[in-house]
């Protein structure tokens, strides 16, 4: 007997009763899609969190100033900026895990160029800006030593800035004008397109020294600077380093160890593992969800077939009688809670698919459609069929013809 | 053709020994239409489940053509089943979800036969039990004259060399039960061996030889004059 010939005997019998085949593979279709939904939300988050690293680069630390309060006045305005490049400097001499450090100063202001203008955030830094933050050039080129020693007119700008101010895709050696201020355009950044809170292509680059000179020796004066980014040697010396790096701060900045810091260090590590904990508890919630109802599920399919083998009892004696073998009986109720299952796991994967693209459309939470997962379902619901399947379809493969002949 | 030596039945019902066949010989020729009679317990059932391979006997020797069938397992057993022999049931046994032709069509399913030749084997087998025009019916939609003569198609679908025909009347009224004989009668003349298993004197006067049984044993085996 083939195995078309099985599927049509099978299918005849699963359609007689259709309600119960689909209610019977409830327990599949639930599991099968909390399978694909826990996959999605898994491999949606190691998606994010790579994404996260490759735009804002890993084992990164960003130290900010933070308005201080000297018993329980605030300082002011000008004290904003708590950072001077000399703290830079002292945290690169003490810590040696410390590979880069890039200052940044900002002020967000308006361009002109080619009779448009574009409001955007200007940032004066050095060459390991782009290295640590993980930049890299569509066009052109990034400072040379003698542009940043100088502080001369030159800028990089982000794609949504030449978006904005130029028709044309290559601004090199073009002229924009940051606070009327005439700046020859050197390069022109990769996107990497927006996060949920800002544009990061929203930029223009120019050397930390012509940023201080020329458009922000009010706001940043002497030394001072907004903040630094520092680059760990490795992700296992991440978070000690940060602790370093709060104790060295302190001791240039004069605060005692539980006193009040001028300065936040932020660790890019903390958010993503945070990020990476919430979905992976989700995951496990998911995975019992799964599990609990695919073995649910397969015992159904078990009791339905038991119930099934009884019911038919005297039908598998006519095909006793007309020269069914005992391998034949067995394979046709194998087929049968095979396809119960099958059925299950497609509806399970339309179903689960559904909620895929519904929370990500609804939570904009990243869910990322894995084809394993489809390829695991598959092989998950018709291992279950088959399994919880065997005992009923063994059971009705040894009947005695005789019996099941006999039996009302 | 059948050769059955010494052929005992024993069923074992918790402390009970039950005898249902003792110590039967009996031998069937091909082209023979033999005709079982006796009341119910009379051993009948069994003698004819262990003539159709269903059953197998306690001891005694069953030889069916070249086969000694009391050494056979199941899957020899289900193919002489398939091969040789066709059934023919009281309450006819068709599958209710499978249409006529399905019906037909299940004995060659099983021995492997291709869809072209084994839909044509069945339509021929309907076609030659008069029901040519019902192929598409299911169970439910014919009567029980038309069932019975769904179930002869089935039992000679695989060109069986014997038929085995249990009370096949018995479900019927007496001018279809007539029918169903008259097609019984035809098989027979074109050499299928038939054995009927039956407890109405007209109906085993179809036979050319009348076996009678009680008590698990033959009480008489004679040919039928008035055939």
């Amino acid at each position: 007997m083939s195995i078309t010939d099985l599927i049509y005997l099978s299918q005849k019998s699963l359609r007689s009763n259709i309600l119960r085949s689909i209610l019977t593979s409830l327990g599949i279709i639930i599991g099968v899609s909390s399978v694909i939904t826990m996959i999605s939300i898994g491999s949606g988050a190691r998606i994010e969190v790579e994404q996260q690293i490759e735009r804002f680069g890993s084992n990164n630390l960003i130290v900010r100033s933070q308005s201080s309060s000297n018993r329980g006045v605030s300082m002011g305005a000008n004290s904003v900026n708590t950072l001077t490049l000399k703290d830079m400097e002292a945290l690169k001499e003490e810590l040696p895990a410390i590979k880069a450090i890039a200052p940044r100063v900002s002020l967000s202001t308006q361009i002109v160029a080619n009779g448009n203008n574009w409001l955007a955030t200007v940032t004066g830094t050095t060459n390991d800006y782009f290295d640590l933050g993980n930049w890299k050039f569509e066009n052109g080129r990034s400072f040379e030593e003698e542009e940043l020693a100088s502080g001369s007119r030159v800028a990089i700008i982000g794609k949504t800035v030449q978006k904005n101010l130029f028709d044309t895709d290559s601004p090199i050696d073009e002229v924009i004008r940051i606070n009327k201020i005439p700046f020859t355009v050197i390069g022109l950044l990769d996107a990497k397109g927006g996060t949920a809170w800002a544009d990061l292509d929203d930029t223009v680059i120019v050397p930390l020294k012509t940023a201080k000179q020329r458009l922000v020796a009010k706001k940043f004066p002497g030394d001072q600077i907004r903040s630094m980014t520092i680059n760990v040697r490795s992700s296992d010396l991440l978070f000690k380093t940060e602790k370093d790096v709060d104790t060295v701060m302190r001791k240039l900045h004069k605060i005692s160890a539980n006193g009040n810091p001028d300065f936040v260090i932020r660790n890019y590590a903390q958010f993503l593992n945070a990020r990476q904990e919430s979905s992976r508890v989700m995951s496990i919630l998911l995975a019992t969800v799964a599990g609990i109802s695919l073995i649910v599920g397969g015992i159904g399919i078990m009791n339905i077939m038991l119930v099934t083998v009884t019911e038919r009892t005297k039908e598998i004696g006519v095909c006793m009688s007309v020269g069914a073998k005992k391998r034949d009986i067995l394979l046709q109720f194998l087929i049968e809670s095979l396809m119960i299952s099958l059925i299950g796991g497609l509806i399970g994967i339309a179903l689960g698919l559904g909620v895929i693209f519904g929370v990500s459309e609804y939570f904009k939470w990243k869910m990322s459609l894995d084809y394993m997962s489809i390829v695991l379902s598959f092989v998950f619901s018709s291992s279950i069929g088959i399994i919880f399947g065997f005992y009923p379809a063994r059971k009705a493969a040894n009947l005695n013809p005789i019996d099941a002949l006999r039996y009302e | 053709m059948i050769n059955i030596n010494s052929l005992s039945k024993e069923y074992v019902m918790g402390d009970n020994k039950l005898l249902a066949l003792d110590n039967i010989d009996l031998s069937i020729n091909e082209g023979d239409f033999v005709s079982i009679m006796g009341s119910s317990g009379s051993g009948k059932s069994t003698l004819m489940n262990i003539i159709g391979c269903l059953d197998v006997p306690s001891s005694g020797e069953y030889h069916f053509r070249d086969n000694n069938v009391s050494t056979l397992n199941s899957n020899k057993l289900a193919e002489l089943r398939n091969k040789d022999i066709g059934f023919v049931f009281q309450n006819f046994n068709l599958l209710p979800r499978l249409n006529a032709q399905e019906n037909v069509v299940l004995p060659l399913l099983y021995s492997g036969k291709n869809l072209k030749e084994r839909n044509q084997l069945a339509i021929d087998a309907l076609e030659s039990v008069g029901l040519k025009d019902r192929v598409h019916h299911r169970p439910n939609q014919l009567s029980g004259g038309q069932q019975q003569r769904v179930s002869i198609a089935r039992a000679i679908a695989g060109s069986p060399k014997l038929i085995l025909a249990d009370e096949p009347t018995g479900a019927l009224d007496s001018k279809t039960g007539l029918e169903i004989m008259k097609i019984l009668n035809d098989l027979n003349a074109k050499g299928i061996t038939i054995v009927l298993v039956t407890h109405e004197d007209d109906i085993a006067n179809y036979g050319s030889r009348i076996i009678k049984m009680k008590d698990g044993k033959i009480l008489e085996d004679k040919k039928n004059v008035n055939n």
